[in-house]
Parts: structure tokens; C-alpha cells; sequence
């Protein structure tokens, strides 16, 4: 197995990958400039008329907000639980923790249609009715097991005579956890708030069970309008959302290296 | 009055006791080493001086207060660890400054004592290295300088060169030491390797199986060791069998081995057997025919090996082995070979008797 293949060819099948992945959002993005008065590929003429065209549907807009506040919330909440829970699970030894660990990582198994069935039974049961709450609490059952996923494997392997150093310097629990420990698995936890904000961003299927006419995230939005029109409006507001993430992880590379944070640390 | 000390320290894991009713006491400005095998208790015992590890038992004290109820981060310990423990985030006068930043010393002498700390471990210079840039034994200067900046009350060393390579850790041993005088601080110095704690301990406490065999200065460990497991543990041992022909008074017995008669002070005799130890330094040889002695018995070289300085010799008589190591200086190799008959003997007073079935 050592006759490497040419560089070229790999350099080849990178490409088309690249092209795989990246082609449907070049359409989109394209798509949203046409002329026409429906979705054409490739567009005819260039015209940014989809986009003015927004301010006269400010549900988008509010939409748009409240996918927001909702993915926010979610990222910081389940980060915190989940990062927490990690801890735990890596570092503790207690009864039923395989079975704490087994129900965590449930939602990843559990067909997302079938979440937000239960979720909705569960609410109306409750008597929790649609709200920027309801959505993050959902959210944050979603996400807390890739906020896990990532978190634990970075504490795997964490030297943990590095605390006690700490601690034998004079540190308190709480002073080791923001000073060292926090700052040690940071990628680790960086990347679960980015993998739990773009969930709950992105998040279609729950959020249909959960939403009513006046609390309704921007998936939603873009979902049930297709259902009436098909006209390029519905190319623009998706173009929005997807320089919004890009933007988002520029300025998270920027701040902290999105390279650094995704790539196992040091 | 001793400075740090431990009474009765228990710990128990799982219900087993692994460190046993524990006793010592640490003058100030002494090193003391904790050596012995793995599994032997020493570094739980460091762990409950340095509060990572709750007493079961006992008290420890410190300068006469006791200290072991309390939490590690209020001992006022500086450790240093055996994978050194730095902080990866933070450069190397971060690492050193943490516990003064703690501490809320003043910054203009945060900065004057990471300085001279660093200074002392020879590392002016690496103040803005992180610590993956630094080597090994850079590492552990850092680790040193930063559980020294603090002032701590005792200076706890769990291990710290066994991660280093041979020459490395014999140069950083000799560096501990001086700091460690220079400095003048209660130190406990956790070792599995005996050559090292022979060479740079005030006292050695020797461990098995959670309890002190023998606390005692370096020459005594090795020359009068007060149990066999010490004899057997530190240096090299033959274990050789003699049969008692008469006792005398003042504890003296006349002995017999491998065909030869001796007479040797042992501390009590009641079997018809008494058994002892012999380090191969301490057993001679000679050619046959030269040099010959009254208590000199003849043994066959089955092996002969060149270790530098001296040369190690495997003695084979009546089915039995010995090891005899001798210096160069004293005997050419070249005159012994493979199969040759040499006389061999020992000094009484080198047999270090053993408690075994006696």
C-alpha cells in the first residue's frame, strides 16, 4: 500500500466534494438575483429586487429574530448543561450513569418527527403554550448530546494533575474551573455552542410542532410560505441565512480560530 | 520540635489499607525522601500531605498546627509533579505568577519575583515560551520556579525526574539540591529510584506496603539496613546461608559456609542457621594461589561481565551463586577468565544478617 496515488488526483476528488457540498448554496445564493417572478437556475439578468422586496414582508424579519433569540438561548443553556453533564459523566462515579449517559444521547437516535410529536403532547399536557421558552427548551433537548459529544472528548485525556496544581497554588474550585479547566477544553465547548446555536438555527421539524400563527422561527417561515407562493423571495431570505452563518463563523475564526476550535486541541 | 509532621496517618481504598498507621517527623529545612516500590504508599501519603487525598486516620501537622482538615488550596504547599502539570494556556510567567495573582501580591512585584524565580531555575528569558515549546527538563524548572515563588511552608516533589532522561535527571537532582539548600525549605521528595534518593536526601524513609521499613541517613540505609526488605531493596544483595557450629557470648557465633569457618556477631541466634545478606562490592576475590586466607573458599567464574569502573563477576560454588563486583582498580579482569577456580571472601562485619527464618 505505500505506491501513493498523484497529488493531482487527490487534489481532484477534493474538488468534486467541494463542488458537492457547496453547489446547491451557489444556486441559492445566484437564484435569489433573477429577474423572473419564479425560482430559475441560472438567473435571468441580475437584480437585488428580491431583497427590497423583503421589507415588505416584516414576518420575515421578525422571524428572523426570534430563530435568533431562540438558537441563543439554546447555545448558552444546553452549552452550560451540557458541558456540565460532561463533567460529570467523565470525572464522577455514580449509580445509573450509564443509564444518564443512554438517555442524553437519546435525541440523537430518536427521529426528530417523533421528538417534536412528543414534545407537543408533552407541552399541551404541561399547559406550555408556543413561546420563544418552549422553543428553547425543546432546543435544548436536541442539542445537549452534541454539546456532549464535543465536550467529552476533550475532557478525555485531560491531565487532571493540572487542577491540582492549581489548587495547590492556592486556588478554589470554582477559581480552577474558570482559570484552567474552562480554558483548557475551550475548543471543545466553543464548538458544541456553534453545533447547538446552528441546530436550533436550522431546526425545522421540532420547531412545526411547537409554533403557533405569532411565534414562528424563520425555517418555519420560509416552510410554510413555499407552500403558497414559490416566487424568489423565498431565495433571498435563505441567501440571508446563509451569509448570516458565514458571517457568524468569520467572526468566530477571527476571534478564536475555527480551525483551532474543531481540530482537537493543542 | 519537628516542623511537618504525620501520626498515624491512615488511607484506606476499597477497604484495604494502603497506607498503614504512618508516622514521621520533618525537621525544618530538611530533605526527606520517600523511596520505595510502586504500590508502596508513598505517593497516597504525598497526596494527603498535599490535601488531594483525605486522611482516613491521623493528623499531620505543620509548624504545630494541624492542617490536615484543611483543603489543598489553604496548606500553603508548592508541588511539583511528575508530568510537571504546567498550565498549557498560559505562558511560562503566567504559570509562575498564578499563584501570586491569587495571592493579590502587587504587580510591580509579581513581576520581581517571577524574575528572580526564573532566575533561579536558570530559566530568565522563557517568560513568554509556552510551556509545549520548552523541553522536558525546561518543563520541570518551570513547575520548580512556580511551586517556589509562593513561599510555600514544604515543598512536596512527586516523582519530578522520572520523565527525564538519565544525564538530564542527575544534572536536575543536583540542581533541587542546591536550590533546595540554597532556599532552605522543608522538602519531601518522592522517588521510586534508589540511587536518587541516595544521593540527594538528608534522610531516606524507606515504604512497603503502606509502612516506614526505616527512617535514616543515606550511609545507614544502605550500610545497616534494619530490615530485610530495606537490605533487598536498596543496592544489590547475596542471599547466603551460614551453619551454626558454637555460639559465645557477647552475641558472636562461629559460622559455616560454603566449606569455611567464620566467626561473625549476629544480633540472636535460634535456629542452626543463620542467614545473611552480602553486597557483591563487599565480596572479594583472588587467584588461586595468590593472596590466599584462612576464611577464603574456593569458587568457579562462570561469568564475567565488563561494566566500566569495575567488573561483575558470577561465582558459582556448591550449586549456589554469587555476585561479586570489583572494582578494576583493584583486580585486572583480564588476569580471570570463564571457568577459572578463584578464592573468594568477605569481611564479618560487611554480612548484614537477615531476619529471615531465624
Amino acid at each position: 500500500m505505500s505506491r501513493k496515488l498523484p497529488k493531482y488526483f487527490f487534489n481532484f476528488v477534493c474538488l468534486l466534494v467541494y463542488i458537492f457540498l457547496l453547489a446547491p448554496i451557489v444556486v441559492v445564493l445566484l437564484s435569489s438575483l433573477t429577474t423572473t417572478e419564479y425560482i430559475v437556475f441560472p438567473p435571468e439578468g441580475l437584480t437585488l429586487r428580491w431583497y427590497t422586496e423583503l421589507i415588505e414582508h416584516p414576518e420575515f424579519m421578525q422571524s428572523f429574530t426570534l430563530s435568533i433569540i431562540v438558537a441563543f438561548g439554546t447555545a448558552i443553556i444546553a452549552t452550560a448543561i451540557g458541558t456540565l453533564a460532561s463533567l460529570a459523566v467523565v470525572r464522577r462515579q455514580f449509580k445509573g450513569k450509564t443509564a444518564i449517559v443512554q438517555l442524553v444521547g437519546s435525541p440523537l437516535l430518536i427521529p426528530s418527527v417523533v421528538f417534536g410529536v412528543a414534545l407537543l403532547q408533552f407541552y399541551s399536557w404541561i399547559g406550555l403554550a408556543a413561546s420563544p421558552l418552549a422553543l428553547i427548551l425543546g432546543h435544548i433537548i436536541l442539542t445537549v448530546p452534541f454539546v456532549m459529544r464535543l465536550v467529552v472528548a476533550s475532557l478525555v485525556g485531560f491531565d487532571r494533575s493540572i487542577e491540582q496544581a492549581a489548587l495547590n497554588l492556592g486556588a478554589g474550585p470554582m477559581k480552577v474551573f474558570f482559570h484552567i479547566t474552562l480554558p483548557i477544553i475551550k475548543s471543545g465547548v466553543i464548538a458544541g455552542a456553534i453545533f447547538a446555536f446552528i441546530t436550533s438555527f436550522d431546526d425545522l421539524t421540532v420547531a412545526l410542532f411547537i409554533v403557533s400563527t405569532d411565534v414562528v422561527t424563520l425555517p418555519v417561515r420560509i416552510y410554510t410560505y413555499m407552500q403558497y407562493q414559490y416566487d424568489p423571495i423565498i431565495t433571498s431570505v435563505s441567501s440571508i441565512m446563509i451569509l448570516f452563518t458565514v458571517v457568524l463563523m468569520l467572526i468566530i475564526e477571527r476571534v478564536l480560530g475555527v480551525g483551532k476550535v474543531f481540530s482537537s486541541k493543542n | 520540635m519537628s516542623y511537618l509532621s504525620l501520626e498515624n496517618v491512615v488511607k484506606t481504598f476499597n477497604k484495604t489499607e494502603v497506607v498503614k498507621k504512618l508516622s514521621l517527623d520533618i525537621q525544618k529545612g530538611e530533605l526527606v525522601s520517600f523511596l520505595g516500590p510502586s504500590g508502596c504508599g508513598k505517593t497516597t501519603t504525598l497526596n494527603m500531605i498535599a490535601g488531594f487525598l483525605e486522611v482516613d486516620g491521623g493528623k499531620i501537622e505543620v509548624d504545630g498546627k494541624p492542617v490536615h482538615l484543611l483543603p489543598p488550596n489553604k496548606r500553603e504547599m508548592g508541588m511539583v509533579f511528575q508530568n510537571y502539570a504546567l498550565f498549557p494556556h498560559m505562558t511560562v510567567f503566567d504559570n509562575v505568577a498564578y499563584g501570586l495573582k491569587l495571592r493579590k501580591v502587587p504587580k510591580s512585584e509579581i513581576s520581581k519575583r517571577v524574575f528572580e524565580a526564573l532566575e533561579m531555575v536558570r530559566l530568565a528569558g522563557y517568560e513568554k515560551r509556552y510551556p509545549k515549546e520548552l523541553s522536558g527538563g525546561q518543563q520541570q524548572r518551570v513547575s520548580l520556579a512556580r511551586a517556589l515563588v509562593i513561599k510555600p511552608k514544604v515543598l512536596l516533589l512527586d516523582e519530578p525526574l522520572s520523565n527525564l532522561d538519565a544525564k538530564l535527571r542527575q544534572e536536575m537532582r543536583e540542581e533541587i539540591v542546591d536550590i533546595q539548600k540554597q532556599v532552605g525549605i522543608t522538602t519531601i521528595f518522592v522517588t521510586h529510584d534508589q540511587e536518587e534518593a541516595l544521593a540527594i536526601s538528608d534522610r531516606i524513609a524507606v515504604m512497603y506496603e503502606g509502612r516506614i521499613e526505616q527512617v535514616d541517613d543515606p550511609a545507614s540505609i544502605y550500610n545497616h539496613p534494619k530490615t530485610d526488605f530495606v537490605s533487598q531493596f536498596i543496592g544489590e544483595v547475596n542471599h547466603i546461608q551460614g551453619k551454626v557450629l558454637e555460639t559465645y557470648e557477647n552475641k558472636k557465633c562461629k559460622l559455616h559456609f560454603f566449606g569455611n569457618e567464620q566467626i561473625v556477631s549476629v544480633p540472636s541466634v535460634k535456629n542452626s542457621e543463620v542467614h545473611f545478606f552480602i553486597r557483591p562490592e563487599k565480596i572479594q576475590i583472588a587467584l588461586a594461589g595468590s593472596n590466599e586466607r584462612n576464611e577464603a573458599f574456593q569458587t568457579r567464574v562462570e561469568r564475567k561481565m565488563f561494566l566500566g569502573a569495575k567488573t561483575r563477576y558470577i561465582l558459582k560454588v556448591h550449586d549456589r551463586h554469587l555476585i561479586a563486583d570489583i572494582s578494576n582498580t583493584v583486580l585486572n579482569p583480564t588476569e580471570i577468565k570463564e571457568g577459572n577456580s578463584v578464592y573468594t571472601y568477605w569481611n564479618p562485619e560487611d554480612l548484614l544478617p537477615s531476619r529471615m527464618a531465624r
